[in-house]
């Protein structure tokens, strides 16, 4: 059975919603079945095929697998923090742990806080990842599986970060899981996240995320992706930030692996003040296929966005990068930048890069530069005359290129992980 | 075959069935577009039957395509029903003086600095035969004849030159490559048609006037420049368009044929009725214009500066298929008002070594809409590849807006390429120091966009550069204050 005919029995059998959350799912499931799995001929996916993913047959759990010894190996568990882990999108209670002592921070799945936090769920479930003319966001949104929920009333701060671990199993058969997170920030609250996806099985897995996360005024959110899924592994994901006035939002997205891995970053200031910094390090390897679609709206005057993304490619692997910056009619006083540079590192692959800036105001300062090249000869050249062996030159120099991310990520036990996968890899 | 042409000639003489028998009657082909259309305009032109054969198959290949809907503009949807395909020469009225014409047009003629010669031709006072579709009488044909160039109409090229343009029509630009292709390759009605041979330096710009006159005519022209082994040739394209209230299609295809060595300077300045200040009227330019650097070390340049026009829409772009050729593309869009522009260049790198170029300067004022849009591409074997790309944006006035879409595929790890791109507006600063020197506003952001497009302007030969300054301003007049 296609995808899309897996989802449209799923989504039949389904019936334990409420009468107001079946219209919204209702709605979903219309727009996806209505628009299908995207094809190449759809501008925003022109340079990622999806035919593989909508012809094979998935399977979507309903049962929590036991996976503890792969979980004991994770090196990201090392990491002090409050964990949520999933496994096949389902919640895995036993592995999760949270030590944050104050009850009033919600640390949960999204399924119990539909029952136990209603209003916080209500009034902020889905309002803010779009869902019309996505049909990946629609298809998340009609049938989701579970998924995180954060919530940090205001004026606090979590001390250790929250780390959101998903992990497919795909061991028995090909695996589709949709994760859906929801983070609400209140007014001067702060918080650090880490979203970790890991995969395990020889089977196909196709993991379809949502996750939305609002920040009200004066907040401060620090958030990290980690990709590192091994095997056929297929992943699209999408985050919608939204931003209330002088908030400021950190965001580094490390894709270390994968099959095919989209991201869909967004991001919409809807107050003045607001102060974004996106960063992203791909290290696309064998036939890797990453894709980075990003999205900086602009819609209150005197906000700042600053984005640098990264990539490595080596092997026959593909890598899209695809930055658009939104500045709306009266966003004056914008400051936006962008910047893309790759490296490749050989014959076969492809950098497919596209820069874009849509500007509506006139008294903005928008700039954004994409680069593609090899290793430097002159810098090469230097190491390789003071008796440095040339392996170890490139080494150097790629950690050397990667090191303009790693130095974003205040969390070190992240930084080593992504150190050792570059030196793994390359 | 012989069957073939029977009922073709018999379907032609049909033609005339309807009512096309006395002159002034054939001089323009009926509105709308069908078989008989392309039939009636073939025949105008005493085509042979080769040439009628390829604009009926890029006739029914058209059939079959959709209209493009992925640019970043919108505009009513044409009827293609509604449009005359084919105008020729006739007697049209002509104006006694120049005190006929519409005084806002002279107004213009003036600030550009055109002699009055000029302004009579282009106004249609009867000084000059004034054509429209057909290509104006060429000027030194004699000179051109000696060196061996071919500097012609292309209905001309096709009885005198049949195996050049057999050879070359539609290679660069082919009948299946876009829908307003297609359209261009079923009616088109006349345009240049140069051939330089080997290792001749052209010994002068070529240029030709194109000028849209007939009401309701829709200008279908067809531009090749083919420049042989070691040859030198600089074109140039000028327009301009009176007043008009309706809006116009204007679908050409241009295509450069560059061999091993030879170079080919492509400039344009286009200045055509952009509509009026509420948005109404103007001239669609949809335009295709590609070049292929076939042969090694060979160049070919496009530079255009777009002042007119209700909406632009068009990518001169670079095959670089040669070894060490080179691609260059230097731009100044500016749109005012209600214009639209959607312009930008592909570059598509094949050949070891290959360089490109780009620099795009797009200003917007009023509520117009400016939009980049380019495609570097490094094929797998197009080692060594470089480019080097430059847009820059400015913006006059809140309600306008520059939009970027950069698209950059690369397939070669020794490729080397980089973008860049900025946006502003004019700096109240520099404003500012103008103002206190006594140089009024609008002089002062004439001053200013043209040191911002200079890089542009220098690139044009002589007398255009002069003219195309002058544009610039006159094209920004009334969007500040």
């Amino acid at each position: 059975m296609k995808l899309h005919e897996l989802i449209k029995e799923n989504f039949q059998k389904e019936n334990t919603y409420s009468v107001s959350e079946k219209m919204r799912v209702d709605e979903a499931f219309g727009i996806f079945d209505k628009l299908g799995i995207p094809s190449t001929k759809n501008e925003e996916w022109k340079y990622t095929n999806l035919k593989n993913i909508a012809e094979k047959e998935f399977k979507i759990e309903s049962s929590l697998k036991n996976i503890s010894d792969f979980y004991s190996k994770l090196s990201i568990q090392n990491i002090t923090s409050n964990r949520l882990v999933f496994v096949n999108g389902i919640y895995s209670e036993t592995l999760s742990n949270i030590i944050e002592k104050d009850k009033t921070i919600l640390i949960d799945n999204i399924f119990s806080a539909r029952k136990n936090h209603t209003e916080i769920y209500n009034n902020h479930f889905s309002k803010y990842a779009k869902i019309e003319g996505l049909a990946l966001n629609a298809m998340n949104a009609a049938l989701l599986n579970d998924g995180a929920f954060v919530f940090v009333p205001k004026g606090k701060v979590v001390e250790h970060p929250i780390l959101i671990i998903n992990i497919t199993d795909s061991v028995e058969s090909n695996i589709l899981s949709q994760p859906r997170n929801l983070i609400v920030v209140e007014k001067s609250a702060n918080v650090k996240l880490i979203e970790a996806y890991y995969s395990t099985g020889k089977n196909a897995s196709f993991t379809n995320v949502v996750s939305e996360i609002y920040a009200d005024e004066n907040a401060c959110v620090e958030h990290y992706k980690i990709q590192q899924q091994v095997g056929e592994c297929y992943q699209n994901n999408f985050t919608q930030f939204f931003q209330e006035a002088n908030t400021t939002i950190n965001q580094v997205t490390l894709t270390l692996d994968g099959t095919v891995v989209r991201n869909n970053l967004h991001f919409y200031m809807n107050g003045e003040n607001c102060n974004t910094l996106l960063y992203g390090l791909y290290l696309a390897t064998e036939n890797n296929h990453i894709d980075n679609h990003t999205r900086v709206d602009h819609a209150k005057p005197n906000c700042y966005s600053n984005e640098l993304y990264k990539g490595i490619l080596k092997d026959k692997s593909t890598a899209v990068f695809n930055g658009k910056i939104m500045v709306h009619l009266d966003a004056q006083k914008t400051n936006a930048y962008q910047r893309n540079q790759n490296i490749l590192l050989s014959d076969e692959a492809t950098i497919n890069t596209k820069p874009q800036l849509e500007i509506f105001a006139d008294d903005v300062k928008c700039s954004h530069g994409a680069t593609v090249g090899q290793l430097e000869e002159e810098p090469m050249f230097y190491l390789r005359s003071r008796g440095i062996p040339e392996n170890e030159a490139r080494k150097m120099l790629l950690n050397a290129f990667a090191d303009a991310i790693a130095e974003e990520i205040k969390i070190p036990e992240l930084v080593s992980i992504l150190e050792q996968e570059i030196n793994n890899k390359l | 075959m012989t069957e073939e042409v029977n009922i073709i000639d018999k379907v032609t003489n049909q033609d005339y069935q309807y009512g096309f028998s006395t002159d002034i009657e054939m001089d323009t082909a009926p509105k709308g577009l069908s078989e008989d259309t392309v039939r009636f305009i073939s025949a105008k032109k005493k085509e042979p039957q080769w040439m009628l054969d390829w604009r009926l198959k890029a006739y029914h290949h058209w059939l079959k395509m959709e209209e493009p809907t992925w640019q970043n503009f919108s505009y009513p949807k044409i009827n293609y029903q509604d449009i005359i395909f084919y105008a020729a020469p006739k007697v049209k009225k002509t104006l006694n003086s120049l005190d006929e014409v519409d005084p806002e047009l002279l107004k213009t003629f003036d600030k550009l600095g055109i002699s009055l010669l000029e302004q009579k031709r282009l106004t249609g006072v009867a000084v000059d035969a004034v054509f429209d579709s057909v290509s104006i009488a060429t000027t030194f044909k004699a000179q051109l004849k000696e060196k061996g160039v071919i500097f012609c109409a292309i209905s001309e090229a096709v009885h005198e030159h049949p195996e050049l343009v057999k050879k070359y029509l539609g290679s660069v630009v082919p009948h299946t490559d876009n829908y307003f292709a297609a359209l261009n390759a079923a009616v088109f009605s006349d345009g240049s048609f140069v051939y330089i041979p080997k290792g001749v330096r052209c010994p002068m710009e070529l240029s030709t006037y194109f000028r849209i006159n007939a009401e309701n005519t829709g200008q279908f022209e067809r531009t090749m420049i083919i420049a042989d082994e070691g040859s030198y040739v600089s074109y140039l394209e000028g327009c301009t368009a009176p007043m008009r209230d309706e809006n116009q299609l204007h679908a050409a295809v241009v295509e450069l044929v560059s061999e091993t060595n030879a170079e080919i300077k492509y400039s344009t300045v286009q200045n055509w009725y952009p509509g009026d200040k509420e948005g109404k009227g103007g001239i669609y330019n949809f335009v295709t214009k590609r070049g292929i650097c076939e042969g090694a070390n060979s160049k070919i340049s496009w530079t255009q500066v777009e002042t007119g026009s209700a909406i632009t829409w068009k990518y001169p772009s670079c095959i670089l298929k040669g070894e060490n050729s080179t691609g260059e593309f230097f731009s100044v869009a500016v749109t005012n008002n209600y214009q639209q522009a959607d312009t930008g260049t592909k570059m598509i790198h094949i050949g070891k070594n290959s360089k490109s170029r780009i620099v795009s300067k797009g200003i917007s004022a009023g509520k117009s809409h400016n939009s980049y849009r380019g495609l570097v591409r490094v094929n797998k074997k197009a080692s060594g590849s470089r480019n080097h790309t430059q847009c820059d944006s400015m913006l006059i006035g809140d309600r306008s807006g520059a939009h970027t879409f950069p698209y950059i595929e690369i397939n070669n790890k020794t490729a080397q390429v980089e973008h860049e791109a900025s946006t502003s507006k004019i700096g109240e600063d520099q404003l500012f120091y103008c103002k206190q020197r006594g140089i009024g506003m609008e002089e002062a952001i004439s001053l200013i966009v043209n040191g911002f497009c200079k890089e542009v302007l220098n690139q044009l030969p002589m007398e255009f550069a002069v003219e195309a300054q002058k544009l610039l301003a006159v094209s920004l007049e009334g969007s500040v204050g």
